[in-house]
């Protein structure tokens, strides 16, 4: 039980990390080196205590430099396709060029979507996606609705 | 395209359906600014003012030829020390360090304390709230002292930093970087000084001679009652 409270201290540390580089990023979009050190802090913490974190909130970090990936901000987003059918989103860090690459695919899900994963979280208890997840959603769609909005 | 249709902010029914709110034309300004820096070719003698007031925009990145010689692996491999060094990743632009911009961050921290503390209520026994303050993270806290005339940096060895207030802004090994009212950026050494930090009405001390870790690390380590502080 100890152990549980404890981690959930360090997860709500990650996600107030998490969202204090949106918060910075959406005051100023050029003060990238401030929301990196957010985000390289949360990175360190949760390699220090082991805790997973979603794939969606590290789909959105640069593994290379650690800056918070928001695209047409930090980032930018392009389609790629490799053959006839296979298609991909190219997510390109802006200070470091680092890029990712994505799958595009209907039908592929990933480990946390599928729903053997849905169902192993009551009995082991696994804060991981739990707790981490509605922050984490939350914050993401947040900006992009800002982006949206600072769009039009 | 009608430069007013693009100004123009979404229409109130859609407001509702989408639930996005058009943002305020200063904030649209300083994103449009910052997008065009980044997307634009960086080499072009115009910068991306002069490009504003004239109407034709080149929206196209050309990206430099790339050396096929050495091909980088795909994994990333992070940054060593001299490369962080040289492209200044934490380094705040003097021209970001506004205190008004830092206000939001701040409000950010206080939710996430509350939320830490379950409340925090006045029935909440400060032990419990000091136990959690010791693996909280500060960066957004107002390091402040309502209490009697000191502030801030309520004791320290050097008299110059005491009385200094302000959000922090970063925290590293042995010092806190904090921006003060006057839109100034502090570096205070943790080493011999002693940090106030409220939260309604609760008042913390931090004693910085013990918390000479990395932000990162404090969240992992142990703490140790050893020796005393003499301030």
């Amino acid at each position: 039980m100890s152990v549980q409270m404890k981690d959930k201290d360090a997860y709500q540390r990650l996600n107030f990390l998490y969202q204090a580089a949106h918060c910075v990023l959406s005051q100023n979009p050029e003060n990238v080196e401030l929301a990196r050190f957010y985000c390289s802090t949360q990175k360190t913490i949760a390699r220090r205590l082991v805790l997973r974190q979603d794939p969606s909130v590290k789909r959105t970090l640069c593994r290379k430099c650690c800056s918070l990936l928001l695209p047409g901000v930090t980032a930018s987003s392009r389609q790629r396709r490799r053959s006839r059918k296979v298609r991909f989103t190219v997510m390109r860090c802006l200070s470091c060029e680092q890029s990712k690459t994505l799958l595009n695919h209907p039908d592929h899900q990933l480990w946390t979507e599928r729903p053997e994963a849905q169902q192993e979280r009551p009995k082991q208890p696994d804060p991981g996606s739990s707790v981490k997840n509605p922050p984490g959603d939350q914050t993401r769609d947040a900006s992009e609705a800002a982006q949206s909005a600072g769009a039009t | 395209m009608d430069d007013s249709l693009i100004r123009a902010g979404i229409p109130l029914d859609l407001v509702k359906v989408l639930g996005v709110e058009s943002r305020s034309a200063s904030e649209a300004g300083t994103f449009t600014r910052a997008f065009l820096n980044n997307h634009m070719q960086q080499d072009s003698r115009n910068d991306a003012r002069t490009l504003l007031t004239h109407k034709a925009v080149m929206l196209d990145f050309v990206r430099p030829k790339k050396d096929k010689s050495k091909r980088k692996s795909k994994t990333a491999k992070g940054l060593n020390a001299r490369q962080k060094r040289e492209m200044k990743v934490f380094h705040l632009k003097p021209e970001h360090q506004r205190y008004k911009l830092f206000l939001p961050l701040h409000e950010l921290w206080r939710q996430y304390v509350m939320d830490l503390c379950n409340g925090l209520t006045p029935t909440c026994s400060p032990q419990f709230v000091q136990q959690k303050l010791l693996k909280a993270d500060f960066h957004g806290a107002i390091l402040t002292g309502t209490s009697k005339d000191t502030a801030g940096v309520v004791r320290s060895k050097c008299p110059s930093y005491v009385g200094a207030t302000g959000i922090l802004v970063q925290e590293f090994k042995h010092i806190f970087k904090i921006i003060t009212k006057e839109d100034k950026l502090k570096v205070i050494p943790k080493r011999n000084s002693v940090f106030a930090v409220e939260i309604n009405g609760f008042v913390s001390h931090i004693y910085g001679s013990k918390f000479e870790h990395r932000a990162s690390e404090r969240s992992a380590k142990k703490f140790k009652a050893r020796g005393t502080i003499d301030l």
